[in-house]
């Protein structure tokens, strides 16, 4: 193909791709380099409510001559990405001086502040990744398994049972969740059935449990997407070729290990893609299983800065450090994909 | 399920029908120099809330529409609106006290004091209705809400305790009861769940040995003290009487242990009293009692805190400022409030209180303070609600987590300009 009609052809969605994919990062990198904070004032001021009236000193914006609040915007660098890591941060007020800050005492001025945030985000890191490795294999494998049997079951019964394996997938995440949390709280079905066993567990009560329910809520929700896709390839299996394997005398075994397994290997690096790119962002689970006890991800932290802090910057810092995360994880999974494509041609 | 014989079922119809007139009354008929459009507003979805949009929407007169937006991310949105640049998508919204501080601090509540003068008799306006700043009315409250002690009349009685006034009589019963009480494993349930619900269980409890948050006059951070600790070591203490899963029992749970009768006392937000004798999710019908939060020490002020719910208006809205305003008065009026009278803990004089609300008038008696209302509060509390499941679990000392909380709040409040 000659040059100029391969650019026409790609222009669209090279276009399309710039503006939806590559302008929103830039713009999130660009927040993430700044801070805009209102200018405040401390006032005393009569409060009067349901509740009586008193006089409170608190803090309001300076309003500007249209009657609006004074923002202040300033280039903080990567301050907030080492925030964010629990490196240090921004200094406060650059360019202002630090009036009665620093002669603020035991509270603990910002020096102190690193230990906290620290395990903070690491813990929030190593959650996130147990969960993004731990799900995979049992995503893919039961995924696996659920598409063969519905690829041997009687056609009578495929619709049914599609429909049926891909509920959990439908399901809204926090409602999955939640259905979940129901089961397995105190009076829940799982530790009263249990308990007539005699087995008492309180599955948010200590990490390994929490953990695994978050998990297992995972797998569960994953799972119907791994099965459709793979399903959806077994259809496209040479029938030939499982013949000829037949034919050589090879066992039901290993048809599916050298010629069913084989065929299908893209789809398996396909969701381990997805899966991975979304495991990183694991969110709802956390916040309503579990309310983040012995639990969080990176999402929650920046969830919280963004809604909680309502501080877009610092959010958006941390969005671009997920964004690198994923790149990371997906990196080796790129590159054996680009050597095949390479190989291909 | 019985199905009434046609003949009645018409005669309930008529009967409903000629109904209809008197009931019109309290529709919104008593606009004046009504400027037609549309009016927007946003709010919460919560049963005292769909009572009173319904009202609002019920306001047809002069070509008028008005539609309310209700949505569990209604803060987000009138935090949004009432920023813009331009005009508010919002012409006015129904906000708790924390959503109201925060938009009172920016300066982006248009001020109402004339509107409440020309109305102030015709909607029987109420002083204790009026959130006003500097003298200056911001925002008109229509209900309150507050956390009391929920406890279990029927065991209390059946083992000889008195009602808990403070914490450590609470632990003290419920030492009876896990020792005596066979069908109670767990006497206390509270909202211990990690983040937003035990930071606010800690500043009840913390407010109640007399600590404050903020050195006075600044935003520097006060609550890594003496009664901070205490505080902390109290909740640890209330451990041992608490279901194992506690660092993720929010109200939700909390609710449901008690409805299931595994819990016999806590303190409760008071909106879901009502739901303790419903008989489609509760065993415990008729059974629970509501009081004042205990105290922390004896003789001290009721450990809880009091929340008002209102409507606030924009800087700049779209829709006539006066109109919009009627339409929030006719309902938050005297009849609408009435008609839902059991609904919710209303402001108004004329609220015939309920059993379910008892708990939050025995509080506010008993010196309840109010919730703080400095924006910075909040990053306060959010880094609180971050380390208490360390404290509890014993993974951090009382103080070591309280001097780390403070040093992230400080962190946090000078990137949003409240500490230079």
């Amino acid at each position: 193909m000659k040059l100029g009609s391969f650019l026409r052809f790609v222009a669209p969605s090279a276009a399309l791709m710039l503006l939806l994919m590559a302008l929103p990062l830039a713009v999130t990198f660009f927040l993430s380099v700044r801070n805009c904070a209102l200018k405040m004032e401390t006032v005393t001021v009569v409060q009067s409510s349901p509740f009586g009236q008193r006089e409170v000193t608190t803090q309001r914006a300076v309003l500007g001559p249209d009657g609006r609040p004074v923002t202040e915007c300033r280039f903080v660098g990567l301050g907030y990405f080492r925030t964010v890591l629990g490196l240090g941060g921004i200094e406060a007020g650059a360019g202002s001086p630090p009036p009665e800050a620093s002669g603020a005492g035991s509270a603990g001025g910002s020096a102190t502040a690193r230990p906290q945030r620290s395990t903070e985000f690491i813990g929030a890191l190593r959650f996130t990744m147990l969960y993004t490795l731990a799900t995979t294999p049992f995503i893919l494998l039961i995924g696996f398994a659920l598409a063969l049997a519905v690829h041997h079951v009687g056609r009578r019964w495929q619709g049914p049972y599609i429909s049926a394996a891909l509920l959990p997938f439908i399901i809204t995440p926090v409602v999955g969740a939640l259905a979940i949390k129901w089961l397995f709280r105190d009076n829940g079905l799982v530790p009263h059935v249990l308990s007539q066993f005699g087995i008492s567990v309180f599955w948010m009560a200590q990490a390994w449990s929490a953990q695994l329910l978050i998990i297992v809520y995972g797998i569960w929700h994953v799972v119907p997407f791994a099965f459709i896709v793979l399903y959806a390839g077994l259809q496209s299996v040479p029938q030939d070729s499982l013949e000829a394997a037949r034919i050589d005398g090879a066992s039901a075994w290993q048809r599916l290990v050298y010629v069913t397994v084989p065929h299908l290997a893209p789809l398996f690096v396909f969701i381990t893609m997805i899966h991975v790119m979304d495991a990183y962002r694991v969110f709802e689970p956390v916040v309503v299983l579990t309310q983040g006890a012995f639990t969080t991800s990176v999402q929650v932290l920046t969830y919280y800065t963004l809604l909680d802090e309502q501080n877009p910057y610092k959010a958006s810092a941390a969005a671009v450090l997920t964004t690198a995360g994923i790149a990371v994880l997906l990196l080796p999974l790129l590159v054996k994909t680009w050597k095949e494509h390479r190989r291909g041609d | 399920m019985n199905r009434p014989p046609l003949r009645r079922a018409l005669l309930a119809t008529a009967t409903a029908l000629a109904l209809v007139p008197t009931l019109s009354q309290a529709k919104c008929d008593r606009l004046t120099q009504v400027k037609a459009g549309e009016i927007n507003i946003v709010g919460n979805s919560f049963p005292a809330l769909q009572h009173i949009a319904k009202e609002m929407e019920s306001c047809t007169q002069g070509g008028l529409k008005v539609q309310f937006k209700m949505t569990p991310r209604a803060r987000e949105e009138t935090e949004q609106a009432f920023a813009s640049q331009g005009r508010s998508p919002f012409d006015a919204a129904v906000v708790s006290m924390g959503v109201y501080a925060n938009l009172e601090s920016r300066g982006q509540l248009q001020p109402m004091t004339d509107l409440v003068n020309k109305y102030r008799t015709r909607y029987k306006l109420e002083e204790s209705m009026l959130v006003r700043v500097n003298g200056e009315v911001l925002a008109l409250a229509f209900m309150q809400n507050a956390q009391n002690l929920f406890y279990r009349k029927d065991l209390f009685d059946k083992h000889g305790l008195k009602v808990p006034t403070t914490y450590p009589e609470m632990l003290a019963a419920a030492r009876v009861l896990k020792e005596k009480e066979p069908s109670i494993e767990f006497p206390i349930a509270q909202t211990f769940a990690k983040g937003w619900d035990s930071a606010t269980e800690f500043a009840n409890i913390f407010a109640g040995f007399g600590g404050r948050f903020f050195k006075p006059g600044s935003a520097q951070p006060d609550f890594n003290s003496d009664a901070g600790v205490k505080a902390l070591e109290m909740m640890k203490a209330m451990t041992a009487f608490m279901t194992p899963n506690y660092l993720a029992s929010n109200s939700d749970d909390v609710m449901n242990q008690f409805q299931q009768g595994k819990a016999a006392m806590g303190v409760l937000w008071a909106t879901r009293a009502a739901r303790m004798d419903d008989p489609a999710a509760s065993k415990i019908v008729g059974r629970m009692a509501f009081a004042a939060a205990p105290a922390a020490v004896a003789g001290g002020p009721s450990a809880t805190h009091l929340w008002w719910d209102g409507v606030v208006m924009p800087k700049s809205l779209g829709a006539d400022r006066e109109t919009v305003f009627q339409v929030l008065m006719e309902a938050l009026d005297e009849e609408t409030m009435s008609k839902g009278n059991d609904l919710t803990i209303w402001v108004r004089s004329a609220y015939k209180p309920t059993r379910f609300g008892s708990g939050v008038s025995a509080s506010a008696k008993a010196g309840a303070p109010i919730w703080p209302m400095q924006p910075f509060f909040s990053l306060a509390h959010g880094e609180i609600g971050k380390i208490i499941p360390d404290v509890l679990t014993g993974a951090m000392s009382p103080k070591a987590a309280l001097d780390a909380a403070a040093a992230a709040y400080v962190k946090a409040a000078a990137e949003k300009g409240f500490i230079r």
